[in-house]
């Protein structure tokens, strides 16, 4: 090798020192540099605690609740609450706020050991009502409008179902119906052993065997290598768009245990195979379903490249309740929700609670 | 007038003397908010996995007894606990219950003294 040679080589290597380096200080910048992560963007105050459920409320510039028609949003028991108020600029729950209604959050918390007993009932009966409750208590109306997101939206439709006369508007987002569509998260946490969960002896199912679930479905997510390399390439983005990749991936990566029984009702009920929700014979506790009682105006929303709940088996909801405005966005799970081109369902949201 | 002399390149060699003392400094950057973070070691052992997840530790395997009870007391424990969880939002249901029975009440009364000033 001549020397001319060897000093391009030293230059080369030199460059991709440096461009290693500009990496590895980016990366202790963002890991240095506060931010939004854990928890919701827009101040406001705890109005109901129970067990680990805490329902917040929105509040105003001032401080104050604001003075317009309540909103409960209903997230994913199994997820964190934040998705829905994620950062200032990006938060779905305060946009619904700036158009002045007076906006509520369940934050269902981190499950315990304990709470694995918890099912459908729990939730829906318990937890759900006890919110909207709370909330006709709270502001004198003694009927609200709903929105619930993924597994949140399921527990929102059956507690509409069983509840009608308390709830104004119901918005489901991404929330599956129909068990037998192919894909998504029941499919996968059905191939993953789901089956076998006990109902009669449930086990708080760990965060990281859920996540094992949503991971499965984002090729590459499941292997720390390919999780690795892909933020070594993100390493090249601005800081300021790192800060938002960071705050989306707290919430992505801050999966919380689940309590078995729940996760065992909602496959024995409505997994694939079984599917009582389109059947039409679904129950909670001993009360069953009648989708006919579900009177009030619908908005489903789902999300042409949700991997996690696919979009036939949103939209089939027209099948049981036949009056449902039905919407396809262009986008992912998230990403209609809390991406940056999630404004879309948020003005079409804020649209169908003004009509 | 002064020469104006043409500033000699660095060598190959010397800008790589200097890039790693830029490392040294880098490293030095982690070493420092090692020391002064706590939570900069959970925030680096994410990124170490390929996540930017802050505030705590990517989710791992628990350890055995935090899923599951490690004795039927354990169990029946548990069931008691949850069993109480349940009660206590018997309670508030019950609560609200009064709450609405008493303004339903109130707004009866008004109704009826409002009735009675017009006769």
């Amino acid at each position: 090798m001549s020397d001319t040679d060897r000093e391009r080589e030293l230059e080369a290597l030199l460059t991709l020192s440096r461009r290693g380096r500009a990496k590895v200080e980016r990366l202790h910048e963002i890991l240095t540099t506060p931010g939004h992560f854990g928890t919701g963007a827009s101040p406001a105050t705890v109005v109901y605690r129970e067990n680990k459920l805490r329902l917040l409320r929105l509040l105003d510039e001032t401080g104050e609740p604001r003075r317009g028609p309540p909103v409960l949003f209903v997230p994913a028991p199994v997820s964190r609450y934040f998705i829905l108020d994620l950062m200032p600029g990006r938060s779905f729950a305060g946009h619904v706020a700036a158009a002045g209604y007076d906006v509520f959050i369940a934050d269902f918390g981190t499950p315990s050991r304990e709470d694995r007993f918890a099912d459908l009932e729990y939730y829906v009966s318990g937890l759900v009502r006890r919110c909207v409750r709370t909330i006709a208590a709270l502001t004198g109306q003694s009927s609200i409008d709903i929105i619930g997101y993924c597994l949140g939206g399921t527990l929102s439709l059956l507690y509409a179902a069983l509840y009608p006369e308390t709830v104004k508007r119901l918005v489901l987002l991404t929330t599956t119906v129909d068990g037998d569509v192919q894909g998504g998260i029941s499919w996968v946490a059905h191939r993953m052993g789901l089956a076998g969960e006990s109902y009669d002896e449930p086990r708080l199912v760990p965060a990281v065997e859920v996540k094992s679930w949503f991971e499965l479905l984002a090729p590459g997510s499941n292997s720390v290598v390919g999780r690795v390399s892909d933020l070594w390439e993100r390493l090249d983005d601005p800081p300021e768009r790192l800060r938002d990749v960071r705050t989306m991936a707290t919430w992505v990566d801050d999966v919380v245990p689940a309590p078995g029984r729940l996760l065992a009702e909602l496959y024995r009920k409505f997994g694939p195979g079984r599917n009582t929700l389109m059947a039409g014979t679904a129950t909670v506790g001993d009360r069953r379903i009648d989708w006919s009682a579900v009177t009030m105006p619908v908005l489903s929303v789902s999300a042409e490249k949700d991997t996690i709940s696919p979009p036939e088996g949103v939209d089939a909801i027209v099948k049981i309740v036949p009056h449902a405005q039905v919407m396809r966005l262009p986008g992912g799970h998230v990403g209609i929700v809390a991406g940056r081109a999630a404004k879309a369902l948020w003005q079409r949201t804020v649209e169908f609670l003004s009509t | 007038m002064a020469d104006d002399k043409p500033e000699l390149e660095p060598t190959v060699l010397e800008r790589w003397l200097t890039e790693q003392q830029h490392w040294q400094r880098t490293v030095m950057s982690y070493v420092d908010s090692l020391v002064k973070n706590d939570e900069f070691l959970v925030h680096l052992g994410n990124a170490m996995r390929g996540s930017l997840l802050a505030g705590k530790p990517y989710p791992t395997q628990p350890s055995a007894d935090a899923t599951a009870p490690q004795t039927p007391a354990d169990d029946k424990l548990d069931q008691v606990l949850f069993a109480l969880h349940k009660i206590e939002g018997q309670l508030v249901d019950l609560r609200l219950s009064l709450d609405e029975l008493r303004a339903s009440g109130e707004k009866k009364k008004a109704k009826k003294r409002k009735d009675k000033d017009k006769d």
